[in-house]
């Protein structure tokens, strides 16, 4: 019998974020791996969660009971680039350690997509992952995918806007910012999701 | 339509003038004549209520008060005829996804109040009323939380997504 790993080796990273971020990333990463072939095409999923965040693994294990079966830890700690109020001087030295943080781990994990729905925590991510991308580190179909989150009606988060000329997908909810962003190639629109 | 039971919730905030005005007297009074008999509050990050102020609503009013900081709350929310919440999108979705009769409060001291966008959209798409502090005892005494319409799924939207997502990383 073979005991050959059917998981890609490239891995899928999920960034979650606090409180209402986590909520919304668990519903999608319910819906994706609802099909089967797509437990396998997405494993093995690693969930970046900042270091202060005392609440998302919590959450996410609830929402995806199979977390627990899963041999390796699935959870990644990483320092968070900006915390809610922060002086903006010391997010400059925070955000450069974040960046290095996740240059660092994408360089060693290379994942195949980096998926992520606003955090503070994704934008260092999704900087690095583009980098590695250019720098041919990444595997050639590797994407980066941004949810924005279900909030933002009108306009879009600070994460959203420093990462839409990055992102190969990025997703809103509502008619407003689909309207405003429509030209962009990289928009998608499917009505509220969540 | 009876509000007996009602729950505040304000997630992992800090929402001190939203536990301020829901245990101030005009509210109070309001929740009294709509047949409330229990108060939930999920105080997060805000100041507790105080335990003396506590007993005086629940002698004054006959409402019964319970106060906590943080629980997993799916059952607060489905035992609760009527929802008073901050405007994060968790508390919007629970709401929503639990077909409560939902009343968003916005905070006017956070200083980029996003939040009041989607508290507006959702109103206008008649799943819930959003208000300000100064207008939530107005609110829970006159509005009709039986007039909300339900909240559909968003199932079909969320497969187009990760068909989507499937197809961009066949690619």
């Amino acid at each position: 019998m073979s005991t050959t790993s059917t998981k890609s080796k490239y891995p899928t990273y999920v960034i979650l974020g606090s409180g209402g971020h986590t909520a919304e990333m668990c519903k999608i990463i319910q819906a994706l791996l609802l099909q089967p072939s797509n437990c396998e095409k997405y494993q093995p999923i690693r969930y970046i969660v900042a270091n202060s965040d005392v609440t998302s693994q919590r959450q996410l294990c609830a929402a995806l009971p199979a977390l627990t079966k899963d041999s390796d830890d699935p959870f990644i700690s990483v320092p968070r680039s900006r915390s809610v109020g922060q002086k903006w001087l010391s997010t400059i030295f925070s955000t450069l350690w974040a960046l290095l943080w996740s240059f660092w781990l994408i360089w060693r994990d290379r994942p195949q997509l980096v998926l992520c729905n606003g955090p503070g925590t994704c934008v260092p991510f999704g900087y690095a992952a583009y980098l590695c991308r250019l720098l041919g580190r990444l595997p050639t179909h590797c994407k980066i995918v941004f949810v924005e989150s279900y909030c933002r009606v009108e306009t879009l988060s600070l994460s959203g806007r420093l990462l839409l000329p990055l992102a190969d997908i990025f997703v809103v909810h509502w008619p407003a910012l689909a309207a405003r962003y429509g030209h962009k190639r990289n928009l998608r629109y499917f009505g509220r999701i969540l | 339509m009876h509000l007996k039971v009602v729950y505040v919730t304000v997630g992992t905030t800090k929402f001190d003038a939203l536990l301020k005005v829901m245990t101030s007297d005009p509210v109070l009074s309001a929740l009294k004549d709509r047949k409330c008999r229990k108060l939930v509050l999920q105080h997060g990050n805000s100041t507790p209520v105080g335990e003396t102020q506590l007993k005086l609503i629940s002698t004054n009013y006959t409402i019964e008060v319970e106060q906590y900081k943080f629980r997993p709350n799916a059952e607060d929310i489905r035992a609760a005829d009527m929802i008073i919440g901050h405007a994060g999108a968790g508390t919007c979705m629970d709401i929503l996804n639990n077909g409560k009769p939902g009343l968003i409060v916005v905070n006017d001291e956070l200083m980029d109040n996003h939040q009041l966008e989607l508290a507006r959209q959702l109103a206008s798409e008649q799943y819930l009323y959003y208000c300000k502090v100064s207008e939530v005892a107005d609110s829970v005494a006159n509005l009709d939380f039986g007039a909300l319409k339900p909240y559909e799924k968003a199932t079909e939207n969320m497969q187009k997504f990760v068909d989507a997502l499937n197809e961009l990383m066949t690619h």
